[in-house]
């Protein structure tokens, strides 16, 4: 934020409601839309009705917007640059690479992908950065196309008239605001919308808890490139799987890279945490001392660990996205595709952001607030990337689910023992090495029928 | 040559120590509670609020009301999904206050 927006914030709360403005701002009725979380699907939401010359309301209980706001690494940004020129982003690194590893006991056995089209613009539109820093900025971007910021101001809950949303409750004295519209971003953790019965608590098979943190390398300026192999602003995302990353659990392990610093983390089943009395803490350790991670973080200080929980349910446990006056966007909606290969969230957060706004504006334009007249929201996000893509894995995560066991535990360890056997040194035959390799895999498998039992289970995949 | 494999010892951080990177401005009041007393100390036999707190907030003598450290709280929620009973009361800590992240 410049000093001038600021400036220009504080004169608008004066105006607006005398000395008492900052105590109490009185915004009733000023607004076209209210939207609750300056997060990534909040600040779509707004710079999407900004741009149509809306004048929305953007509500963070942060500090700044960003402050409370935690995830993985890797934002997605095509739709983003459809809202904004990317140019002045913090963006920390675009991703060259991505490694998929299985980690069994002591064991690694990885992929690693590196396109050299990812080298060269956009950067297939991926690029790591620090919610912190890229929040704060996407929310300016948004007030310079009109949206006006307030912070340090929570929604508790929303007004209802005749059955309808017409505004919310902020705990500022004398804290409620009316507007047409109310956009609910407020996150995995949605008390407001829950509060308002738009959608039931998820349950915790679906969610994931997750903990991180951000490592720096002291006296050490080339850690990053020397250990990663990046030359310029490269960067790379580094996923783990099986009992090395989490135990026994169901989830994995990552690093990104970022410009000075890597951010390390864990993310599984929160029931698995639970029932397997795994804490995310020792989890995240363990992690991080596995012998193919460890070489990484050596000697890293950590200079941020946060926590954040995940909705994982997808497309079933999906909430109804539109009310009378209020639609629903981002985590609070559930839109998180986290299927292993596959690992996006703010992305969807983006889109649903900028369908709800769309909807919205084009409901005003014809002075409708019924939940039939904002339904071009949930219609172009289901004929989106976001919910085809939900269903498309719906059915793979339950197979995972059954077979993980299998998929995260012994075919890992199969996998590492059959490449000690095959490349084993000794004085034996090739054939005689390929020969124990082959009935490792299998064994684990249950012979050919089970090898094309599990084809078979998993062939959707590739259609 | 060594034979052994070289790992190198990771130093983590303490609890407290990775609980200091965070900016944490204390409300004043805890917003976090359990809604049923009762149902701590005569039902719960997991403490799975134990278990998958990331920062160690919620601490339970077997058959105890937990002691709850909100001051320590990350804002993740974990405990509210988590608890079997739905005995989490969790409100947003007030207005400004909580944990304030720099990279997030």
């Amino acid at each position: 934020m410049t000093d001038q927006q600021l400036a220009d914030g504080a004169q608008l709360l004066d105006e607006r409601a005398g000395d008492a403005a900052l105590e109490a701002p009185n915004y009733d009725n000023d607004f076209d839309v209210i939207i609750v979380g300056a997060g990534l699907a909040g600040t779509a939401a707004a710079l999407t009705l900004a741009n149509r010359g809306l004048e929305p309301l953007l509500i963070e209980r942060g500090t700044y917007p960003g402050a409370k706001n935690v995830f993985g690494g890797v934002l997605y940004t095509p739709t983003i640059r459809e809202l904004t020129d990317l140019d002045s982003a913090p963006l920390e690194r675009y991703i060259a690479e991505k490694r998929f590893s299985m980690l069994s006991h002591d064991d690694e056995t990885a992929v690693s992908l590196k396109p050299g089209a990812w080298n060269r613009e956009p950067h297939n539109d991926s690029y790591t950065v620090l919610r912190g820093d890229f929040d704060r900025w996407f929310a300016e971007q948004a007030v310079e196309a009109g949206a006006t910021l307030v912070t340090e101001t929570t929604v508790t809950g929303v007004v209802r008239e005749g059955g309808g949303i017409v505004g919310v409750q902020t705990d500022r004295p004398d804290g409620e605001i009316r507007a047409p519209y109310v956009v609910l971003a407020e996150g995995a953790n949605s008390l407001v919308s829950e509060g308002a019965n738009l959608k039931e608590t998820e349950s915790r098979k679906n969610i994931a808890v997750a903990a991180k943190e951000v490592l720096e390398f002291p006296g050490n300026d080339t850690a990053i490139e020397d250990r990663f192999r990046l030359v310029g602003d490269a960067g790379v995302s580094y996923h783990y799987f099986g009992e090395g990353a989490v135990g026994e659990a169901y989830g994995g392990g990552f690093i990104y890279t970022n410009g000075d610093t890597v951010s390390v983390g864990v993310a599984y089943s929160l029931d698995d945490a639970a029932t397997k009395r795994q804490s995310p803490e020792s989890t995240l350790n363990l992690f991080k001392s596995h012998p193919a991670v460890a070489p990484l973080l050596r000697g890293a200080r950590t200079v941020e660990y946060s926590a954040k929980t995940i909705p994982e349910g997808g497309a079933e446990s999906m909430p109804d996205l539109v009310h009378d006056g209020a639609v629903i966007v981002g985590d609070a909606a559930g839109l998180v595709l986290n299927n292993g290969v596959h690992l996006e969230g703010t992305n969807m957060a983006v889109e649903s952001g900028y369908y709800a706004g769309s909807a919205i504006a084009e409901a005003a334009q014809k002075g409708q607030t019924g939940a039939e007249a904002l339904e071009s929201y949930p219609d172009r996000l289901e004929n989106s990337f976001v919910v085809q893509n939900l269903e498309r894995y719906a059915w793979l995560q339950e197979r995972v689910e059954e077979d993980r066991e299998l998929l995260f535990e012994q075919l890992p360890r199969a996998i590492a023992d059959a490449s000690t056997e095959y490349f084993r040194m000794d004085r034996s035959p090739k054939a005689t090495h390929a020969n124990a390799a082959k009935q490792r895999v299998f064994d684990t498998l249950g012979g050919w029928t089970g090898a094309m039992k599990l084809a078979l289970r998993y062939r959707k995949l590739v259609k | 040559m060594s034979v052994t494999p070289q790992v190198p010892e990771i130093e983590n951080a303490s609890m407290e120590d990775r609980l200091y990177t965070v900016k944490y401005d204390d409300p004043g009041e805890s917003h976090l509670d359990v809604k049923v007393q009762r149902i701590c100390s005569d039902s719960c036999e997991t403490s799975d609020c134990v278990s998958i707190c990331p920062a160690d907030v919620w601490r339970r003598e077997d058959g105890e009301v937990p002691t709850i450290a909100y001051e320590n709280c990350l804002e993740c929620s974990s405990c509210r999904f988590a608890c079997p009973y739905d005995n989490v009361s969790w409100e947003y800590p007030k207005t400004g206050s909580g944990v304030t992240y720099k990279h997030g």
